[in-house]
């Protein structure tokens, strides 16, 4: 266990052409490989990642003019930002788009990976089809669907004899229609997570169960739910701070019109189209804390399994 | 490589065994009818899914305003005029960049995270939980929060509308969940392994090299996978940092959001479907091909879709 400083490299395994140079490495302990292992990682998301959200906040402080900095304005951009109506318009959007998404997706989702776990014929095609939606771009997704709810061809309408309803066209629809095309693409994806989770409960307590006596109902209730839940929270955390993320169906299907503007959309705006790199920059670290919050929030529910789950010891 | 499958793949396909013990008994009780209804719930998912894509297909063979005009799927006359149209529009080169831009992404992340990956599952470390938790929590890093710092940056860098301005913060994204699925996949391979090859003289890098990688290769395979579905798939960044010009680093997905047409404020219905169609086809054939492997690396790292 200790370091093999003495050891020969006499190995059969060494007799290809690496074999020398490799005996030079012998000097690594496992202490010194660990670190050498992780730090292209963690030097690249520190880099990538870590960085620029910090100097987010530094260009967040600036005041800018046609992408020049004119000067220091401490928290203006912020007050900007929190007394702008757009604001909190894109902070409803995406808070109702999340709840609404994640909570169709999960209950449909955990219906698919019910009847999956029950069924003994055709599961596999079942469970390959059920991977389509996942695998394709989202912005695929919501082309399809901006086709399919609009008015030319109107297909949708034509399927539920609506005429020529608008769905993405006037206030209050369109949110409908994204939540819609969200939960098509994503609810197969939870039912994926869930039916692995449920794969995992053995046969024999249902077996006892069943002995007992147990409705249906009961058996969901007081044995799948509570050994499932490790599962469905993971589910949730992932789905959840995903849909507060959201930007390729509304961008694509309505383009933040009639209030589906979503804080990613919001943000993009300022820094591409309005270029105010510091106005953006502020609502960008808004977002980020907003996003981040919530995530925390699970992680806590969650515990240290969440992190530490698969490994044994140290 | 088939030699090599059974240890990471075995935690995975517990559920295979399942219906043998636990469903056998059940499956006597239950009356024909009961399968068939089961079947039928099962057609309900099978039609959600594929249904649309049943659609995409038939629009995009539509011919000229025929596909806006008729909701009837069956209404001919159908052709390939759509399809022509779309290379017409240099999407081939919108297929050579998201091909290069997604798999360089997958080459950096494989090799960076399967190194990170091993360390964190089998080597001794310091702080292992603050690093697991680090990581998770650039996981839950909306990339919004990047779009103003990396702009402002790339344009002084000149990186805007380039490859690297895409695969660069993809694998830094992309990283988190690597790390994730492979730490699952190293943790699942026996620990003698490892310590034979060390007795037999082998350095701790030999033991890993040698040894673990090639028992890890399915692992990594299914990693590899789930990474280039998501950088092929990347929008937000892709529109904001390389929004126009397919023949420099324009994406698919940024291509097929940004047709126009011929009518003003009238989205390209044929184009559009055909473009989506060209993707699409591919994606499904590596989906039924990989599901397995797919599956399995989506539950051990719980990917975010």
């Amino acid at each position: 266990m200790a370091d093999t400083q003495t050891a020969s490299a006499r190995g059969p395994a060494d007799a290809g052409p690496g074999g020398p140079r490799a005996a030079k490495r012998k000097g690594l302990s496992e202490r010194t490989l660990a670190k050498v292992f992780v730090s292209p990682s963690i030097l690249l998301m520190a880099l990538v990642a870590l960085f620029p959200v910090i100097w987010a906040v530094v260009i967040s402080l600036y005041a800018y003019s046609r992408r020049q900095q004119v000067g220091f304005g401490g928290l203006d951009n912020y007050i900007t930002a929190l007394t702008d109506g757009r604001f909190w318009d894109a902070v409803w959007f995406t808070f109702v788009f999340t709840v609404t998404s994640v909570t169709f997706e999960f209950l449909s989702g955990m219906g698919f990976a019910l009847i999956m776990n029950q069924a003994f014929r055709g599961r596999g095609v079942t469970r390959a089809a059920i991977l389509i939606p996942w695998v394709i771009p989202t912005v695929i997704a919501a082309q399809m669907w901006f086709f399919m709810f609009n008015v030319t061809p109107g297909f949708i309408n034509n399927l539920l004899g609506l005429g020529n309803f608008n769905w993405l066209g006037q206030p209050g629809w369109p949110i409908f229609a994204v939540v819609f095309a969200d939960v098509w693409k994503t609810a197969p994806f939870v039912a994926l997570l869930l039916l692995a989770g449920l794969q995992t409960i053995p046969g024999d307590v249902y077996e006892s169960a069943r002995v007992d006596n147990a409705s249906m109902f009961q058996r969901f209730f007081y044995i799948t739910l509570p050994l499932l839940k490790p599962a469905i929270l993971v589910a949730l955390l992932f789905r959840t701070v995903d849909a507060l993320r959201v930007y390729d169906l509304p961008a694509v299907m309505t383009g933040g019109a009639f209030g589906t503007e979503s804080l990613a959309i919001l943000v993009r705006e300022f820094v591409v189209r309005t270029p105010n790199p510091g106005y953006g920059a502020a609502l960008s670290t808004l977002t980020f804390i907003l996003v981040l919050g919530i995530g925390m929030i699970f992680v806590t529910l969650l515990g240290r399994d969440l992190v530490i789950g698969t490994e044994e010891e140290r | 490589m088939s030699g090599t499958t059974p240890a990471p793949v075995e935690a995975v396909s517990k559920h295979r065994e399942r219906p043998k013990n636990g469903g056998q008994g059940v499956v006597e009780r239950r009356s024909q009818l009961q399968i068939w209804g089961k079947s039928a719930l099962l057609a309900i998912i099978l039609l959600w899914c594929l249904f649309p894509f049943f659609w995409l297909i038939m629009t995009s063979f539509k011919k000229g305003d025929l596909a806006l005009n008729s909701p009837n799927l069956f209404q001919g006359p159908f052709g390939f005029q759509n399809y022509e149209a779309v290379f017409s529009l240099n999407f081939h080169l919108n297929l050579r960049n998201s091909f290069i831009v997604a798999g360089t992404t997958t080459v950096i992340c494989i090799i960076v995270g399967s190194l990170a990956g091993y360390a964190i599952a089998r080597l001794p470390m310091k702080r292992k939980v603050l690093l697991l938790s680090g990581i998770l929590a650039v996981s839950l890093f909306p990339p919004v929060a990047l779009v103003p710092p990396l702009y402002e940056l790339w344009l002084r860098l000149g990186l805007l509308n380039t490859w690297e301005g895409l695969y660069i913060p993809y694998t830094a994204f992309t990283l988190p969940l690597t790390i994730f699925i492979l730490v699952t996949f190293y943790a699942s391979i026996p620990k003698d392994l490892e310590e034979a090859a060390r007795v037999d003289g082998a350095t701790p890098f030999q033991a890993f090299y040698r040894v673990i990688l090639p028992l890890a290769a399915p692992g990594v395979f299914a990693a590899a996978i789930i990474i280039f579905v998501q950088a092929w798939n990347e929008f937000l960044l892709a529109n904001t940092f390389a929004p126009r010009n397919p023949e420099i680093a324009q994406t698919v997905p940024v291509a097929i959001a940004a047709f126009t047409g011929a009518v003003p404020f009238q989205r390209p219905i044929g184009t559009i479907t055909a473009a989506c169609v060209i993707v699409t086809i591919p994606m499904i054939i590596v989906a039924l091909v990989f599901q397995k492997r797919i599956v399995a690396g989506l539950t051990a790292g719980s990917v975010k879709g």
